[in-house]
């Protein structure tokens, strides 16, 4: 990776061009990374490092690599492939007073939002700049007026085929532009966007690549290419240039083909660079929240809550930590936070209807997830989530369409998967939803909730089939099942299927696993009186007498039933040693 | 989404519509003036009528036609006032410049209705009747436009522009020209009978009203039904249907050529509009019917790519789902099918009905996802998984018994009937876990058999308690399938004790087989046509091309005429296809029926009767069943020369694609004539491709694995190979047994007998004979008796020549059967058996009574020269060259002989003469 002190460098100079040509969320994406990296301690006084965060767990964590990739800089033994791009290239020269006039009129009228007025001052414009900006404008222009248009075409059938109108036009002339070659590498991003709307992927990722390895410093052209890259064999299939961006693009890419740990790796890496990208600290929440590390993701967004205490963006999935180690206040207090700062946020109100769901209040949880899908109706966990509140309510036709949202929204959501098969498992029809769980065990066949649950379908008194059971449930027990249920399970199957050698062998791991996590209950007290009464039968009665001895520790039927085994134990013994 | 979602069958005012409302106002005008203006007589003033009904109810499309389009069908009326019409339109649409305009048209419309009480009516005011239908159709564009916010009206008039725009660059008319038009039917009016005409109108209005009231009592899922009677007749037969479906294709796809589609899409500007729910369902429906129709040469992409656009214009229309699995299960696309049958039912939760929503009894809170597995269970069934279908269908009768939903139940039944009958399984155990036998509730001894009897039972009576008219008649069909082939035991059946009456009863069939023909006469209490009308209106819209009145016309437009009287017949009657289909299945089963009885000629007028009359409307499956029962009756009746020329034809009409009937036939013929001509290495060959059809899943596709083995024993008998084939048949009598197909082992014995026969073994052959006969005489096999008794004679004649007399009598007493219905091949033998007989009894002499061998050795040449029967020509040749010695005729007697040798010698070298035909596979 380049130095601190280049990459500083280099996002300085871009979030000025990004801002001067209206790519405000690049540019605030930039900036967030130039404040991410770790300020030069010579250089700055302590006022300005306090606003970077102080001493945390996070940052003792991190203080090694951040000192060793220091040292890295220093000695500019750049780890992961040069740059080839040192610095954004200076802005183009500047034209005339009178067209830079007309240039920021523009920009004002742009950033008044009133797109139409801005693309017409520039309509005479030739600087490439101000063709960005002009087509640029137009473009939002017409995203607006789709949008608007969206709302007033509702169908019956929900009819909302409202298209961008400038997109014809957008892109005659910036194909024009790139086939005479004036086209720069702002405008490539509009096209490729374009391109991308109409539904010409393949020609949006070569523009997009285009665009990236001109400028890598506009996130926004990395992020379109991310969403264009569906599999990981496109993704290979980039000619991308190397650039420390890249390594944000790959670790992103990664996240999204549910290459996790890849992009963990990735992140880390990064992170050497940004320590104190808050960006980058979601991003790792992020994956660790997939591979279900829910305790450190809890500890890194305390953290970036604590730097960062007005951010929204991804705090739904912080949300969801919450819910799921039932921290009723931790997410109300949240859920409070979030309210203040911005109540129409889709993640808002998800937080909001993850906070009722807590409560059990599943019908006001169910309006707040309608809200966030009213803001945006493609917001993937608000469907599943919405689906599990109608399972809840026993809606259970309302659950499953709100899944099959979520699920044709994203093919790859085994959540929503999974919500599927329990709703139809839930109605009766174990054998239909066997289908829904293999669709999510495919996607995500380290889980062993996913196996267990297909397991029980099987198991199901409807279907009974108990090989096919025993089978998912020992998968179940190899994707380290945490709530111990397969194990408990598969000693039961086996039992009932009259094969005491493997129930014997499953009781015995249950138990054993049992002692290690110092649990105790009726499961326990069923594994030691079948293994007693299984070595009583395999005539090993020393293994026998140790378990009848620790079933007299517990009240109820068993223990006579011990005393009782315990006697013909001794008795049996003495035949042994006696015979008649 | 149950919380979401918008009430459905809502109505928007498009620029179409706006049109048929212009159209509207002119056929019944809002001034006191009771003469309509433009029209030059009643009947053109009717014309209009029906025309505008037509068009708000017809459903050939999912897309409202353009502008040109509406232009092209209303000259199609057929008369010069049109011009004017078009013209008035026109300019209407055009004037249309401001939302204001848009306002006051509306307003102006409301003046045609008729006030709803019944204030007096001057006679010769014309008054839009608001319940009527084009009243309906004009009250509801005003409420929706009335609905509309200004930002809907602004975009109505933007449009209604674009609409006119469109069209007046691609269609320009002379002005000029219409105005004379227009003056000239202004001199020429008539109006002596509006009454008439208002008559007629409500009458046809009526009617329709009626069909509507029907289908509103309809409370079974729609394509359920469908579904099943579509897999019910899959295994049985058309024609003409298929030019015409794919007119329709073509039609449906030339609304939408592809250089436009993709502007379509883009530009809404040249958007085109979606017609009403109403409407896209019927024509939805009337595909659905013609996928399951026409199976796999109903052609995908085309189709395809119509239900991504709708979908894409209607995502909330979730039908088109459906429609895709369909699509993607008759081109057996397994993952497709499943994965969207699955979406279907997770949007609509099986209660999706036709527009209006069903009944509220027909669904619960809960959604109807008992229909889910029963459509899941059928697909596993199409796709040759019986035990997935068994285990899915199981749970549907669990699911539809846990929400009474009684229909369901019915169905699934049915459906489970329909799939033990179809699937060869040798034991229940195993296969129907313990859930079924809560279904089936049954003692497990009771054979599959039984056991299926006693479903179809349940099942009819269930549908006949329900009064689901087709499913009663397929039940009964089923049953007749049942009868026809399986042996009846009596149930109350107790240990060894109990009457064994092993035996079928054909006159059950019978039963059976009429009853579900009084379907017929019964179907209109059960209301399935909801898109009758629909249909009715599309097929009217499209006789518009048809020139009416004045004959007298060019050459050319007399084979016009011709292709249209085609049309003219396949129009729909008041009959519902599905029923005419069910029909015609009824049809060939009695066909078959007759078949397996021995009846070859009243099998051959049954199969005639399915293709004059039920042929159209009947799948493409069930046609081509019947167009193989015909090329094989030819084969056997006429020789393979006249059934080759027939199967020419039948592949020209079919998709021939594998383990379809007419390669299936093409096959047999291909195998019996091998087998004829000697050329085992080719017969070998195509009994191979036989047993590579067959699925490789036990118990499916058993019929096709029968066949296999059977004529694989065949052709080894043929080489001699008697060892072998007396395995290979031992072998397919074990596995008959095993899956219970009685009727196929007579078969079976018969061909031992016959192993045994060749062999030497006469006297090992005689027991297998008489099993098959007693088995034949049991199951009514008359025409396989009589080839039974004629085996049985060649059996004890081989044993010498003392039992001559003994199997002369055997064969007299079969050849009435065997010369009334047997085949060429069947009756050679016998005669030539019957001269063995003759030369082999000592107190025969042939210089006595010639005749009675010369005549049947004679007639015996004769069929197998046709047949090309080389083996059995050179034995008729033999015999008649040595009684031609006997009796000194030695002229003749040279000639027979080189007859002999010329057949023997292509015995021989099989493979030397030109064979075009092994070239077929």
């Amino acid at each position: 990776m380049a130095s601190k002190a280049t990459c500083r460098q280099e996002l300085r100079t871009a979030i000025r061009q990004l801002s001067d040509r209206c790519l405000y969320s690049a540019s605030r994406w930039a900036a967030e990374q130039l404040v991410g990296i770790e300020q030069d301690p010579a250089k700055y006084t302590p006022s300005h490092t306090r606003f970077q965060r102080g001493s945390s767990s996070i940052r003792r964590r991190f203080r090694t690599d951040g000192a060793g990739d220091a040292a890295a800089a220093f000695n500019s033994t750049p780890v992961a492939g040069v740059s080839f791009i040192s610095t954004p290239p200076a802005s183009e020269e500047e034209n005339d007073a009178v067209e830079s006039d007309f240039y920021l009129l523009a920009k004002s009228y742009f950033d008044c939002r009133e797109y139409r007025r801005a693309a017409h001052v520039l309509r005479e414009q030739t600087s490439k700049k101000a063709v960005f900006l002009g087509c640029y404008a137009l473009y939002l222009a017409g995203e607006k007026r789709k949008e608007e248009e969206t709302m007033e075409l509702e169908g019956p059938l929900g009819k909302s085929d409202a298209v961008n109108k400038e997109l014809i036009s957008l892109e005659r002339e910036l194909s024009g532009l790139r086939k005479c070659g004036t086209i720069d590498s702002f405008c490539l991003f509009l096209y490729g966007l374009v391109l991308k709307e109409k539904g010409n992927e393949g020609l949006a990722r070569v523009v997009l690549v285009e665009s990236v390895n001109n400028y890598p410093w506009n996130w926004s052209a990395w992020s379109e290419l991310q969403s264009l890259c569906t599999t990981v064999e496109i993704l290979n299939g980039l000619h991308l240039v190397n650039h420390w961006m890249k390594d944000f693009f790959l670790a992103n890419a990664y996240q999204e083909l549910r290459l996790h740990n890849e992009s963990l790796a990735k992140y880390e890496y990064i992170q050497g660079t940004f320590s104190f990208s808050n960006y980058v600290q979601a991003q790792i929440a992020k994956a660790q929240y997939s591979l279900r590390e829910f305790e450190q993701v809890e500890v890194i967004f305390e953290e970036l809550l604590r730097n960062d205490p007005h951010r929204v963006e991804d705090m739904d999935m912080y949300s969801n930590v919450l819910y799921a180690k039932e921290c009723f206040s931790a997410l109300s207090y949240l859920a409070h936070r979030v309210f203040l700062t911005d109540k129409y946020r889709p993640e808002s109100c998800c937080i909001i209807g993850n906070y009722y769901s807590l409560k059990g209040q599943h019908e006001k949880s169910v309006m707040y997830f309608r809200r966030a899908l009213k803001l945006n109706k493609n917001y993937l966990s608000a469907w599943t989530l919405m689906g599990h509140e109608y399972v809840e309510m026993k809606n259970t036709p309302a659950a499953v369409d709100a899944y099959r949202r979520a699920v044709d929204i994203n093919p790859c959501d085994y959540r929503a998967w999974y919500g599927l098969g329990q709703t139809y498992e839930m109605m009766g029809m174990p054998f239909y939803a066997l289908h829904y769980f293999k669709k999510s065990v495919f996607l995500q066949p380290n889980d062993s909730r996913l196996w267990i649950a297909m397991a029980q379908c099987y198991k199901s008194e409807e279907l009974h089939m108990p090989e096919e059971a025993i089978k998912c449930f020992k998968r179940a027990v190899n994707c380290n099942d945490r709530e111990a249920i397969a194990l408990h399970q598969l000693a039961k199957l086996h039992r009932e299927l009259d094969r005491f050698e493997e129930a014997a062998f499953y009781y015995k791991k249950d138990l054993e696993r049992m002692e290690a996590e110092e649990r105790e209950g009726p499961n326990m007290v069923e594994a030691l009186s079948f293994l007693a009464r299984y070595c009583k039968d395999q005539k090993r009665f020393e293994e026998a007498e140790v378990y009848c001895t620790r079933l007299l520790d517990y009240t109820g039927p068993e223990k006579e039933e011990a005393k009782s085994l315990l006697r013909g134990i001794r008795s049996a013994k003495d035949v042994e040693l006696f015979p008649p | 989404m149950a919380g979401i979602l918008k009430p459905p069958g809502a109505f928007t005012v498009t620029p179409h519509k706006v049109s048929i409302c212009i159209l509207i106002q002119v056929y019944a005008p809002p001034t006191q003036i009771s003469v309509p203006f433009p029209f030059s007589s009643v009947s053109h003033h009717n014309r209009l009528g029906l025309f505008l009904f037509a068009l708000s109810k017809s459903c050939d499309d999912i897309f409202e036609p353009k502008l040109d389009e509406l232009i092209g069908q209303l000259k199609e009326l057929g008369d010069f006032l049109n011009d004017w019409l078009i013209d008035h339109l026109t300019r209407r649409l055009s004037s249309l410049a401001s939302p204001d305009d848009l306002f006051n048209f509306f307003n102006d419309l409301r003046g045609i209705l008729g006030g709803s009480e019944s204030h007096v009516m001057d006679d010769d005011q014309i008054m839009l009747d608001p319940s009527s239908n084009l009243g309906l159709f004009v009250r509801r564009c005003l409420l929706s436009f009335n609905l509309l916010p200004f930002e809907g009206v602004c975009h109505l008039l933007t449009n209604v522009g674009a609409y006119c725009k469109e069209s007046f660059s691609s269609c320009p008319y002379e002005l000029s020209h219409i105005e004379d038009c227009a003056n000239e039917a202004e001199s020429s009016m008539e109006y002596e009978n509006m009454e008439l005409e208002g008559l007629v109108f409500d009458k046809v209005s009526k009617e329709f009203e009626a069909q509507k009231r029907a289908n509103d009592s309809f409370v079974f899922h729609n394509h359920a039904p469908k579904m099943l009677i579509g897999f019910i007749e899959e295994s049985d037969i058309s024609s003409g249907s298929k030019v015409k479906e794919f007119d329709r294709l073509r039609a449906g796809s030339s609304c939408i050529p592809s250089s436009s589609y993709s502007q379509r899409i883009i530009d809404p500007q040249v958007g085109s509009f979606l017609r009403t729910n109403w409407q896209i369902q019927g024509n939805l429906l009337d595909q659905a019917d013609a996928i399951e129709r026409h199976g796999s040469s109903f052609s995908l992409n085309a189709f395809e790519s119509i239900l991504k656009q709708l979908q894409k214009l209607a995502p909330e229309l979730h039908r088109v789902h459906f429609l895709r699995y369909l699509n993607s299960l008759h081109h057996d696309d397994y993952p497709v099918a499943l994965e969207n049958l699955h979406r279907y039912f997770d949007y609509s939760a099986g209660t999706e009905g036709i527009d209006f929503g069903l009944p509220s009894s027909g669904c619960n809170s809960f959604g109807r996802y008992e229909v889910a597995l029963l459509c899941l269970g059928m697909m596993h069934f199409h796709f040759g998984h019986p035990k997935q279908a068994l285990e899915v269908l199981t749970e549907a009768v669990r699911v539809s018994q846990q929400h009474s939903d009684d229909a369901c139940l019915a169905y699934t039944l049915a459906a489970i009937c329909n799939l033990l009958s179809e699937v060869g399984i040798s034991r229940m155990t195993g296969i129907i876990g313990s859930a079924c036998s809560s279904v089936v509730t049954m003692r497990t001894s009771l054979s599959i058999q039984q056991q299926l009897f006693v479903l179809l039972r349940r099942s009819l009576k269930r549908a006949e308690g329900l009064k689901l008219k087709r499913l009663v008649a397929s039940n009964h069909i089923a049953m007749a399938k049942f009868e026809l082939t399986h042996v009846q035991r009596p149930l109350s059946y107790f240990g060894p004790k109990g009457p064994m009456k092993l035996r079928t009863c054909p006159i059950n069939v019978c039963k059976e087989l009429r009853s579900s023909s009084r379907l017929i006469h019964e179907f209109c209490d059960e209301s399935s046509i909801m898109n009758t009308d629909g249909l009715l209106c599309t097929m009217w819209l499209k006789n518009l091309k048809k020139p009416i009145g004045s004959v007298i016309f060019s050459q050319e437009n007399e084979s016009r005429r011709n292709l249209d009287t085609f049309q003219f017949c396949a129009q729909p009657n008041s009959l519902p296809g599905s029923v005419v289909q069910l029909l015609g299945t009824s049809a060939l089963v009695r066909a078959t029926a007759w078949e397996i009885y021995g009846s070859a000629s009243l099998a051959r007028i049954n199969t005639l009767v399915f293709a004059a009359c039920f042929a159209d409307s009947s799948s493409s499956a069930d046609a081509a069943l019947a167009y193989a029962k015909l090329i094989q009756h030819l084969a056997v009746f006429k020789g393979h020369k006249e059934a080759f020329a027939a199967l020419k034809i039948a592949e020209e009409k079919f998709l021939c694609v594998s383990k379809s009937r007419v390669h299936l036939v093409k096959l047999q013929l291909l195998h019996e004539r091998a087998l004829h001509r000697g050329d085992l290495k080719f017969a070998q060959r195509i009994c191979n491709e036989f047993g590579a059809l067959a699925s490789s899943v036990s118990g499916v596709d058993m019929e096709l694995k029968t066949e296999a083995s059977l004529r694989h024993a065949r052709t080894l008998l043929a080489a001699n190979q008697f060892n072998q084939a007396a395995a290979v048949t031992n072998s397919l009598f074990c596995m008959c047994y095993k899956y219970n197909m009685q009727v196929e082992n007579a078969t079976v014995l018969l061909l031992l007998a016959e192993i045994h026969k060749r062999s030497g073994n006469a006297a090992l052959g005689i027991p297998y004979a008489l099993a098959s006969l007693s088995f034949c005489q049991s199951f009514n096999l008359d025409l396989l008796k009589a080839s039974a008794t004629l085996t049985l004679a060649d059996l004890w004649l081989s044993l010498g020549s003392n039992h001559a007399k003994r199997a002369l009598a055997l064969l007299h007493s079969a050849f009435p059967m065997i010369l009334g219905h047997g085949g060429l091949e069947l009756s050679a033998r016998a005669y030539i058996t019957e001269t063995k007989c003759y030369l082999a009894d000592p107190s025969f002499s042939v210089s006595e009574d010639p005749e009675a061998v010369l005549e049947p050795l004679k007639r015996a040449s004769e069929a197998l020269e046709l047949l090309e029967y080389h083996e059995l020509a050179g034995e008729a040749f033999y015999l008649l060259a040595i009684v031609y010695d006997k009796l000194g005729y030695l002229e003749e007697r040279e000639k027979a002989a080189a007859l002999f040798k010329v057949h023997i010698m292509a015995l021989e070298n099989p493979e030397e003469k030109e064979d075009s035909l092994s070239t077929m596979l």
